[in-house]
């Protein structure tokens, strides 16, 4: 259809048609949060400045899984240097960095726009908006855990001589893989987005999560070789620790500290839960509050 | 939804501490575009976010739709679309992609958002520069990218907020015929609010006061303007004369420069006009009818706008 030209700088009309398809309502409302989030959390559709932190912090937490892969793979006997369930003491430190770099993106920046006044009138509830935002972070983690670790597995297999043997024999770490790279990634998910919730300045989210990690791996330890080794409890790291040989069944190493204390896997991993549910309740409060 | 009312709100009250925003608000609305009126702080946005769910009363209950904003919400918020006053707009991201996020997320699936995102961002005026990123829009596309956000998932009711906030006298003109055209053309309900009679008489059919969170008025913009004519005398040489005669006579008169303004309440003024001047011997240039604006209404003649709603 030819339009008629119009005086520049007026209002063009090329035709205006009502909608008349499918309203898909909550759940798709939902599911577009979770992947417009899943997409921002590595920096995806955002300038290039954006992804420089996430994607190198998921490099480097893949790293040692990869260079491990490489020296199997050229040496000629089953290499097994880094067990899977001492991965977790690798990668600590970047996951908790990875909360604070990405947290704050996907929790902040919406509050910072104002922009929550936008989703909330929109087909979901608060509620859906923040747990959306905390499964983004948890799936975006996995890339960390769940992804290093099956490198890890499937190399296992593959560069050994037998590798229906190996299956064999070590098919059961599969749930423990799995567990253990979700329960982790939930939990410094959840512990990160509580604290990066509580601010629309991102400098201050970000300070805030590495504070967090900081403060209470140093307080846990002081507290542990003073008032008594349940002080241990309070080192998120440490915590992390008996959680996952929990879960995979191991015991520590000799030189471990978390050996000395000698309290029940099961504890560790109850306190992990704990902090994740109480997490997820603070983060669901500070939406259910924020004026938008 | 059709042949319902559009909104219902019944002894609607909103506290703040102490400050009362809405105080047992009491409105019924019919489909259309309806202008909200009322100085900042007379509870306008209150109401509005009420509607939305984003804020809840205090007490009272409010329908859109005939269905309750505090249980129905999501139902409801997919037919409805809003245009907050303050700025919202994420400026690193590019309009289209953003605008069709805000689609799905009222409900559209990917395909049907891509669509109707680029059909709106059209309808509202943005051409190429709807693939940059909007840190670098002027105020007026800002407030156009609002607009489309609002109006992409093709709502059955527009909730405005100042939507001419911070525009130039241009800018205003334009997207006050916008949303002129949105209304009529389309056939959605607009609620629209502005401190700005005059926007609101030159958009709106409706209009409905608020002052400090109570009702004051709620009518046609007809009934204001359309029964309360004015006329405009102008007379060769001082109007004074003319002026004392006609008060004299009972009839409501203000000067205005050199004309004479006469309050049209019926037939009687033309006839006393015509003999006053031929008493005093004046040359009648023109006698006018003028619609007053609501504007003037409101700001001059209180008694006249009693009047004209009474």
């Amino acid at each position: 259809m030819p339009q008629s030209p119009e005086v520049a700088g007026s209002i063009y009309d090329l035709g205006y048609r009502h909608y008349e398809g499918a309203r898909l309502g909550r759940r798709h409302a939902v599911g577009a949060v979770y992947f417009q989030s899943l997409r921002a959390a590595f920096g995806l559709g955002r300038r290039p400045a954006a992804k420089i932190v996430p994607i190198a912090l998921t490099l480097l937490a893949t790293l040692p899984a990869v260079t491990q892969l490489g020296i199997a793979a050229a040496s000629t006997r089953e290499i097994d240097v880094i067990k899977l369930e001492d991965y977790y003491v690798y990668i600590q430190i970047l996951l908790a960095l990875f909360g604070a770099a990405v947290a704050p993106e996907l929790v902040g920046r919406d509050q910072r726009n104002r922009t929550l006044s936008l989703y909330f009138s929109r087909a979901l509830e608060r509620s859906d908006y923040a747990l959306a935002k905390l499964a983004a972070l948890t799936t975006a983690m996995l890339m960390l855990t769940l992804g290093p670790e099956t490198i890890l597995f499937v190399g296992n297999t593959f560069t050994g001589d037998d590798a229906f043997g190996y299956l064999r024999d070590n098919w059961t770490q599969v749930p423990s893989i799995v567990g253990s790279a979700l329960f982790v990634s939930a939990v410094m998910s959840s512990v990160a987005m509580a604290i990066a919730s509580q601010t629309p300045r991102r400098a201050y989210a970000t300070g805030g999560v590495i504070a967090f990690f900081v403060i209470s791996s140093v307080v846990g330890d002081v507290v542990a070789s003073t008032a008594g080794r349940y002080g241990i409890l309070i080192s998120p790291f440490d915590v992390l620790r008996g959680a996952t040989l929990w879960i995979f069944n191991a015991a520590p190493n000799a030189d471990e500290s978390i050996g000395r204390y000698d309290l029940p896997g099961a504890l560790y991993a109850a306190v992990l839960a704990g902090a994740a549910a109480v997490s997820t309740a603070i983060l669901l409060r500070r939406f259910a509050r924020l004026a938008a | 939804m059709g042949g319902m009312e559009l909104l219902e709100t019944r002894a609607l009250t909103k506290r703040y501490g102490s400050v009362i925003a809405l105080d047992g608000l009491d409105l019924v609305l019919e489909p259309g575009i309806i202008g909200l009126v009322g100085a900042n702080g007379a509870g306008k946005s209150t109401l509005l976010k009420i509607l939305l769910g984003l804020l809840a009363p205090t007490s009272g209950e409010a329908r859109l739709f005939g269905l309750d904003v505090a249980t129905r919400g999501v139902e409801i918020r997919q037919y409805v679309g809003y245009m907050p006053e303050h700025d919202c707009l994420p400026l690193d991201m590019v309009a289209t992609e953003f605008v069709a996020h805000m689609a799905q997320v009222s409900g559209l699936p990917r395909g049907a958002a891509r669509e109707r995102t680029a059909e709106t961002l059209r309808h509202v005026g943005l051409f190429e520069e709807r693939y940059r990123e909007m840190r670098g829009y002027s105020t007026g596309m800002k407030q156009r990218v609002k607009l489309a956000q609002a109006l992409v998932h093709d709502p059955r009711l527009l909730l405005l907020d100042e939507p001419t906030n911070g525009l130039d006298p241009a800018g205003r003109d334009e997207m006050l015929d916008l949303v002129r055209r949105t209304g009529t053309e389309f056939g959605l309900s607009i609620i629209m609010s502005s401190h700005l009679l005059g926007e609101i008489e030159r958009v709106c059919d409706h209009l409905v006061v608020i002052e400090e969170g109570r009702l004051m008025r709620s009518a046609p913009i007809a009934s204001f303007t359309g029964r309360t004519g004015v006329l405009a005398v102008e007379v060769e040489g001082d109007a004074a004369p003319l002026s004392r005669r006609l008060r004299d006579a009972g009839l409501h008169v203000r000067e205005e420069g050199h004309l004479v303004l006469v309050a049209l309440e019926d037939e009687r003024p033309y006839d006393l006009i015509r003999d006053a001047a031929v008493d005093l011997n004046l040359g009648l240039v023109r006698i006018e009818q003028r619609r007053q604006s609501l504007e003037e209404l409101f700001r001059d003649a209180p008694e006249a706008r009693d009047a004209a709603v009474a």
